[in-house]
């Protein structure tokens, strides 16, 4: 009985923990309408910088907590509003979500630099002692905690439904334009929502730091609050009270599951399951939701989609792809950088270039956001490494259709929905893969997986060059598909269901066949990349397909062009050129760059400046007449357009 | 198909849309209240009133974007009260948007093609081996739908949508992308696109916003052919000269109610729908106003100006008509 007592306070304090942090999120995504996907990273930075305060520096516990809780969350919050945030109005749907994406990479490679990962840091509890009640210990520490989250909670039901200031809150995102007319500044209350989520974060970074007992680490803090996304998922991102509930059961039952079930299960099990909770709690969040009506809000994008190339023009830039391949194949057959040849390099780009183009289907045209395309590589290569003893062609078809068929299971529970959640089942999803299953190290054994290069009768890829021609060949193919598909009706409605899903609907098309059939699709391409990236690598680590590379690759496609082929293939050529050069450091390119390109839709290959203009390419855009060719106002706004 | 309550056209063709008893609450606020009316064949019908009188809820609940708290919906015989807006369209209800849904990012001639090939299954592999470029485009011999690039030139599907657009008044104009166009005519690719379905039912909301008199004037003859070719037409439109010009019968609606239906004729005289138009009036107006249109003192349209509802006796035929 006192055992239960214990994890029964233990649980309500880490509850309590998650509850301050997912009230963060929601407080950010009300007053903002964004979701905060570097909540965990800020919340990680407070508690390092805490320790950095406390421990290293020896200065008191309330000039740190006001230091890093005032000045540094605080003042955080309202400068990535003001400088990230607020540009980003009218940019698409995806980008805010990129934004914060790249924030919590920024944030993650700067503690990594100034954090040495090896090095272990424990975090003195803020109240120091214990006392006992009802036959158990209970330390001062998580009082605190569960007093601060019932503070938190009763604070902001106060401030939303009792003030002004409040009513305003929750006004900014319904309708940003009346607010205004009624003298209040939207901006300034986004600001003040923000600022008040960058506090939650570090307030719950600071005090869930002393009760983890293996000490802070970057990684394991920054996606500790991925419990709190599906109290927050539960509480509909809206609703303080049910958010506070739901984080207190979730973390009551993530510590009856690691205390009661765990330990009737082998050691190897216990570190999956524990690393698959916060992903089943939030898909249990996710199928428990109530649809999301289909609304028609009047929503035009403004964006002009980049060109197409047709299918002639297509057939001609591929060959003449393929021959600078070969030469490249033929001239660089014997180089290396850093002790890998630059054929393998060359490799691992067309590898990640398909993956950049499972991207383009996904998020470039039907506008949804996958975190999680590296989990697919991983359990293509893993699927690849197994089916027929490696390197067969079966196992390239095994990891494509085991990859597909996992795609549509990680989007079904989310099609209901709007795409915010999806980008979160996949981050989730990422997040259970890597840490509960590369890790393992039963899967990929502990030396790594031996893929063998493909084998094909009277083929040999045996040699580098043969196997980077091979897999430049499939980045082809993939590449035709993509601008196949965009030309075919099934590509219309892709772009279709992303620029006006109501009318999609009453056109008499399935919103969520489409959407599950395209995320299979990407899912089954990222498959393909792996699987490919295996024999190339000739083996596979646990660390290759973590989440954090994911997120970055996803980046960099962003930055070049989510709706373009050469944006795909310009990411995979800089995520390996940088993962070589500076491989520490890439989060922070990724952050910086996704930052600078802010609210442009088609990234860098979206400024007419860098346009190329290629010998084959007939005529001008599709769109022959400009907005300006009509006297009167276009029902869009800004336009531009980039070379495919 | 459920009787409809008194309020239905006297003449037209069958009922194709039957909206009966419909009620939607948003929190404390009734949208609709009892909302009824029927679309036949071959008619042009108008619903009209003031700014919130839940016009554009109705169409909502019709298209499936809001499912009511109470009431039905039948397409024909069909009960599609609680079905999917998709699965709605397939069965021939087209609507375009009081606020544009456009597929911005496409060109006028693709958001068109949207439409038209709606019925096609992509992943059939005849539909799917079109996509490459070395296959020839064409009309499937299977079941005639045209499909190909929207950049192929001789493509049927280009073709087909350019002649809906020009049927629009859009010819031309196919490759325009959506968004630039000015809004005017981004409503008439609304409109070419939900032809582009061959609906058997047209939800049409405000399509005359932003056009100009000779525009609107296109409009109504494009409207009045396509109910004389057995198309059903449902308006919302403010133009008041437009609705009165084309439609064959009216509905009125105010704070959720119907409260007027007729020929425009009958409708323009009702003191209610004055009302409801120009602000309150008194019993002794409504009165005055019941008294000169019909020779037993009641309305012609027969609205109960105390409760602002239409009497449970139709004025005549009603049930027959119902019964169609």
């Amino acid at each position: 009985m006192s055992n239960f007592l214990q994890f029964t306070v233990f649980g309500i304090m880490l509850g309590a923990g998650y509850a301050i942090a997912a009230t963060g999120l929601v407080v950010t995504y009300t007053t903002s309408g964004v979701f905060n996907f570097a909540q965990g990273a800020v919340g990680m930075i407070a508690a390092f910088g805490y320790w950095e305060l406390v421990s290293a520096h020896h200065q008191p516990t309330l000039v740190a907590l006001l230091i890093v809780l005032i000045l540094g969350a605080s003042i955080a919050g309202a400068f990535v509003e003001r400088v990230l945030m607020r540009r980003l109005h009218g940019a698409s749907a995806e980008r805010p979500v990129m934004v914060t994406l790249g924030l919590m990479v920024i944030l993650t490679g700067m503690a990594t630099v100034i954090w040495s990962p090896t090095v272990q840091r424990s975090v003195n509890p803020q109240i120091n002692g214990q006392f006992r009640l009802v036959g158990i210990n209970i330390q001062n520490q998580y009082v605190l905690i569960i007093g601060v989250a019932i503070a938190v909670a009763i604070g902001l039901r106060v401030l939303f439904y009792g003030s002004r200031t409040g009513f305003a809150l929750r006004a900014v995102v319904d309708d940003p334009e009346l607010l205004a007319m009624s003298g209040v500044s939207p901006n300034r209350m986004s600001q003040y929502g923000w600022i008040l989520g960058f506090f939650m974060a570090a307030l719950s970074g600071v005090l869930l730091a002393p009760t983890q007992t293996t000490g802070i680490s970057i990684e394991s803090f920054t996606l500790l609050v991925v419990s709190g996304y599906a109290a927050a998922i539960v509480g509909r991102l809206k609703n303080i009270p049910v958010t506070f509930l739901a984080a207190i059961a979730i973390g009551l039952a993530e510590n009856y599951i690691l205390n009661y079930i765990e330990p009737h299960l082998s050691s190897q099990l216990q570190t999956d399951v524990t690393s698959a909770l916060p992903m089943v709690f939030l898909f249990i969040a996710l199928v428990t939701l109530p649809s999301v009506r289909l609304r028609a809000v009047g929503r035009l994008t403004s964006m002009r989609a980049p060109r197409v190339a047709s299918g002639r023009e297509s057939l001609i830039a591929s060959g003449v792809f393929m021959v600078i391949a070969v030469v490249v194949g033929l001239v660089f057959a014997n180089d290396e950088v850093k002790g890998t040849t630059l054929l393998t390099l060359g490799g691992m780009v067309m590898c990640l270039a398909i993956v950049g183009l499972s991207l383009v289907l996904l998020t470039g045209y039907s506008g949804q956001v996958s975190l999680c395309q590296f989990s697919f590589m991983g359990i293509g290569a893993f699927v690849m490494g197994k089916v027929a003893g490696g390197g067969s062609v079966l196992g390239l078809l095994a990891a494509v259709a085991v990859c597909a068929a996992l795609g549509a299971l990680v989007a079904l529970p989310t099609i209901r929905l709007s795409d915010l959640y999806l980008a979160l089942a996949t981050f989730a999803f990422a997040d259970a893969v890597a840490n509960g299953f590369f890790a393992d190290g039963r899967i990929y054994g502990s030396g790594g997986l031996q893929i063998g290069r493909i084998v094909v009768p009277g083929l040999s890829f045996g040699g580098d060059t043969a196997e980077f021609l091979l897999v430049t060949v499939f980045f082809v193919l993939a590449a035709l598909m993509v601008l196949a598909i965009r030309r075919s009706l099934f590509g219309r409605r892709l772009v279709a269901v992303n620029d006006s899903p109501a009318a999609y609907a009453t056109v008499g098309l399935d919103i969520g066949f489409t959407k599950v059939a395209v995320f299979a699709i990407a899912a089954g391409m990222a498959g393909l990349a792996g699987a490919l990236y295996g024999t190339v690598q000739g083996i596979v680590g646990t660390t290759d397909f973590d989440i954090f590379p994911g997120i970055i690759f996803v980046l960099f496609v962003t930055i070049w062009s989510i709706r373009t082929v050469s944006g795909a293939f310009l990411a995979a050529l800089t995520y390996v050129v940088l993962n070589q050069l500076w491989p520490s450091s890439i989060g922070i390119f990724a952050g910086i760059g996704i930052i600078l390109i802010g609210r442009a839709a088609n990234g860098i290959l979206g400024i007419e400046a860098v346009h190329v203009r290629l010998p084959w390419v007939r005529g001008g855009p599709p769109s022959a007449a400009p907005a300006a060719a009509y006297a009167d106002a276009p029902v869009g706004g800004e336009v531009s357009r980039a070379a495919s | 198909m459920p009787p409809a309550d008194g309020t239905e056209p006297q003449s037209g063709g069958t009922a194709v849309l039957t909206v009966e008893g419909v009620a939607v609450r948003f929190g404390g606020v009734a949208a609709l209240s009892d909302a009824n009316l029927i679309v036949r064949e071959g008619t042009v019908t108008g619903l009209i009133g003031p700014n919130g009188a839940g016009k554009t809820t109705l169409f909502n609940v019709i298209s499936g974007l809001q499912t009511p708290d109470r009431g039905s919906v039948h397409l024909y015989d069909a009960d599609i009260t609680r079905m999917k807006p998709h699965r709605r369209a397939r069965l021939g209800l087209a609507r375009t948007f009081q606020r544009l849904e456009l597929f911005g990012t496409l060109s006028a001639g693709e958001n068109v093609q949207v439409g038209l090939e709606s019925s096609v299954k992509w992943w059939q592999w005849r539909h799917v081996k079109r996509a490459f470029p070395w296959v020839k485009k064409g009309v499937d011999s299977k079941d005639g739908v045209p499909i190909g690039e929207p950049t192929g030139p001789g493509s049927v599907a280009v073709a087909t949508s350019d002649r809906i657009l020009e049927g629009v008044g859009l010819g031309g104009m196919a490759a325009d992308q959506a968004s630039a166009m000015p809004t005017g005519l981004a409503r008439m690719v609304e409109l070419a696109r939900a032809l582009a379905m061959a609906p058997k039912v047209l939800l049409l909301d405000e399509p005359g916003s932003g056009l100009d008199d000779a525009e609107s004037q296109t409009l109504g003859e494009l409207l009045t052919t396509l109910a004389r070719g057995g198309m059903g037409v449902l308006l919302v439109e403010h133009d008041m000269e437009l609705v009165m010009r084309i439609c064959d019968y009216i509905y009125v609606l105010d704070f959720g109610d119907v409260i007027a239906a007729g020929t425009p004729e009958e409708i323009r005289k009702d003191p209610m729908v004055q009302a409801a138009y120009l602000g309150a009036v008194t019993e002794e107006e409504a009165a005055r106003a019941d008294g000169s249109s019909g020779s037993d003192g009641s309305s012609a349209y027969a609205v109960d100006p105390t409760t602002r509802h239409l009497p449970e006796d139709p004025p005549d035929g009603t049930t027959e008509a119902a019964q169609a």
